[in-house]
């Protein structure tokens, strides 16, 4: 304790050593700012966190530089969800005594955690905001911003008044009381938190006195100690008579309850397995039968196309074959050989020979068919290559150049060898402007008869048709 | 029976961290110390006056 005067430090006298002031009204303020200290620290032990508030701020009535009084005062509104009003302590207990000062470190706590910081201010905004609603009537929006609150700080005692006083308003009773209760768990003596107690207290309490109930119950029962246990024994509890009976009634309902059980869930899960596997075999049957349909329309299509070949091959066969049955050709082959080692006339074996060749393709025929009928064409051929080129020369010179080019093709045909017949050939092409049979024909004549007329004079209508094109 | 709109009028805004500061600066220190000390003081000039 210091003088009050020149700030030295005070025996017991009742005055100053140092300076004379008189000091004794001085100690007595200071010992009442302890004593209320003191009163203040008892209660905050014991949870009465408003009887110490109290007790504290009147300390610091008498002595605003009791810095213990002050930390513990913070201390115990930061228990009470105030954390302003804690920092607002601390700190100017700190700006009382910067050094050793415990408010040094509760302010750290608070400002190096700048998250819990602003869950603090959230907390306080949050508040301000219910209060805003309940003054507007907004009270179930109140309500969930109280909630948040709480959430958000669950020791805020303010916060837990105004739900429970919200509640009450409501009628909600029992809600309110839980609010309460917590109110209680953190500050035991709130003179708010009591009344409002006592409300819901009166509001809960069972009518017509059967607060009596428990109190007979509590009598119902003997209990006496044996060793360390304490057996509780309920009194006027008759057992209940026939209890065979109601066994068996009881295990009759399980077993119809079991059985229920059992058709509601086992029987719909039978069912549905063998609706899934009748499902798959029906899949499957499909799948089988879209392979065998798919088969059988490949057989269709081949079996169509055997029928095809089988009648183009069944025609052939018709041209090969007379109606006797007899191949046709090659009785016509046959009569063309007769004809001429009967009459050696090249004409007339010669439409045998043609008869043959418009009727079946050479190429096609066997060995001995052809070989026949080569000698049968090596033996009429330049007699009849004669016979049509005489025929065919006449015909273009009486400029019938149709008939020419058919009897001289047959010359050439029958002899190849038969220039003239080639020559002439090509000339009744060219005659009857046909140039593009023409110009093969005379190229014939230039290539397999050289250095003849024939050549020379050929090879001059070549040229003639290569400055035509050219001039085109 | 509680008159809820009497309670209510019973709570008051809280103060947020930015108001801190002014609500420590506008905060009445004086204690009986001063006042005491205020008090022997004016008692000593009076004194000294006569």
């Amino acid at each position: 304790m210091f003088c009050y005067n020149c700030g030295c430090h005070l025996s017991e006298h009742d005055f100053c050593t140092a300076c004379g002031a008189d000091v004794s009204l001085y100690k007595k303020i200071m010992y009442v700012s302890n004593r209320f200290y003191n009163d203040g620290l008892e209660k905050a032990a014991v949870r009465d966190l408003s009887g110490a508030v109290n007790s504290l701020r009147q300390s610091l009535k008498f002595n605003k530089n009791n810095i213990d009084a002050r930390n513990l005062l913070g201390l115990v509104y930061f228990e009470m969800g105030e954390v302003v009003a804690a920092l607002s302590e601390w700190v100017i207990s700190k700006n009382m005594r910067s050094d050793k000062n415990i408010a040094d470190d509760y302010i750290n706590m608070i400002q190096s955690n700048p998250t819990r910081l602003d869950s603090i201010n959230q907390t306080i905004k949050k508040y301000n905001q219910a209060l805003v609603y309940c003054l507007q009537d907004s009270k179930d929006l109140a309500v969930i911003q109280l909630k948040k609150v709480l959430s958000l700080n669950p020791k805020f005692i303010r916060a837990h008044q105004l739900l429970a006083l919200l509640y009450m308003d409501a009628e909600d009773w029992d809600h309110a009381q839980r609010e309460l209760k917590k109110c209680e768990n953190i500050d035991r003596n709130n003179t708010l938190t009591l009344r409002y107690s006592k409300e819901v207290e009166q509001m809960l309490a069972p009518e017509d006195g059967t607060k009596q109930t428990p109190k007979h119950k509590k009598d119902d029962v003997v209990r006496y100690q044996r060793d360390n246990e304490v057996i509780i024994q309920p009194l006027n509890v008759k057992e209940q008579k026939n209890s065979g009976a109601s066994t068996l009634i009881n295990i009759g309902i399980g077993l119809v309850i079991g059985l229920a059980a059992m058709y509601f869930l086992v029987v719909p899960s039978i069912i549905s397995n063998a609706n899934n596997e009748s499902q798959k075999t029906i899949k499957d049957i499909g799948n089988q039968l879209d392979v065998k349909t798919s088969r059988i329309q490949e057989l269709e299509s081949e079996l169509d196309s055997i029928k095809a070949d089988n009648d183009s091959l069944q025609k052939e066969l018709e041209a090969f074959v007379g109606t006797d049955g007899t191949i046709k050709t090659m009785d016509s082959l046959l009569e063309a050989a007769q004809n001429y080692l009967d009459t050696e006339d090249a004409v007339s074996t010669a439409e045998y020979l043609e008869t043959i060749a418009e009727g079946v393709n050479l190429e096609e025929t066997s060995d001995s068919f052809k070989g026949l009928y080569n000698i049968l064409v090596q033996k009429i051929g330049p007699t009849v290559s004669a016979t049509y080129y005489s025929t065919g020369y006449s015909a273009y010179k009486d400029e019938d150049y149709q008939t020419a080019i058919v009897n001289l093709k047959k010359a050439v045909f029958y002899d190849a060898k038969n220039g003239d017949a080639l020559y002439n050939l090509g000339n009744a092409y060219r005659m009857s402007e046909n140039a593009q049979e023409a110009i093969p024909i005379y190229q014939k004549v230039v290539e397999n008869f050289p250095g003849t007329e024939k050549a020379r004079k050929s090879q001059q209508y070549l040229d003639q048709y290569v400055q035509q094109n050219a001039a085109n | 029976m509680i008159n809820f709109e009497e309670e209510l009028k019973k709570f008051h805004p809280s103060l947020e961290v930015e108001d801190a500061e002014e609500a420590i600066y506008n905060q009445d220190l004086t204690d009986m110390a001063d006042l005491l000390v205020k008090m022997i003081k004016e008692s000593e000039d009076k004194q000294g006056e006569q």
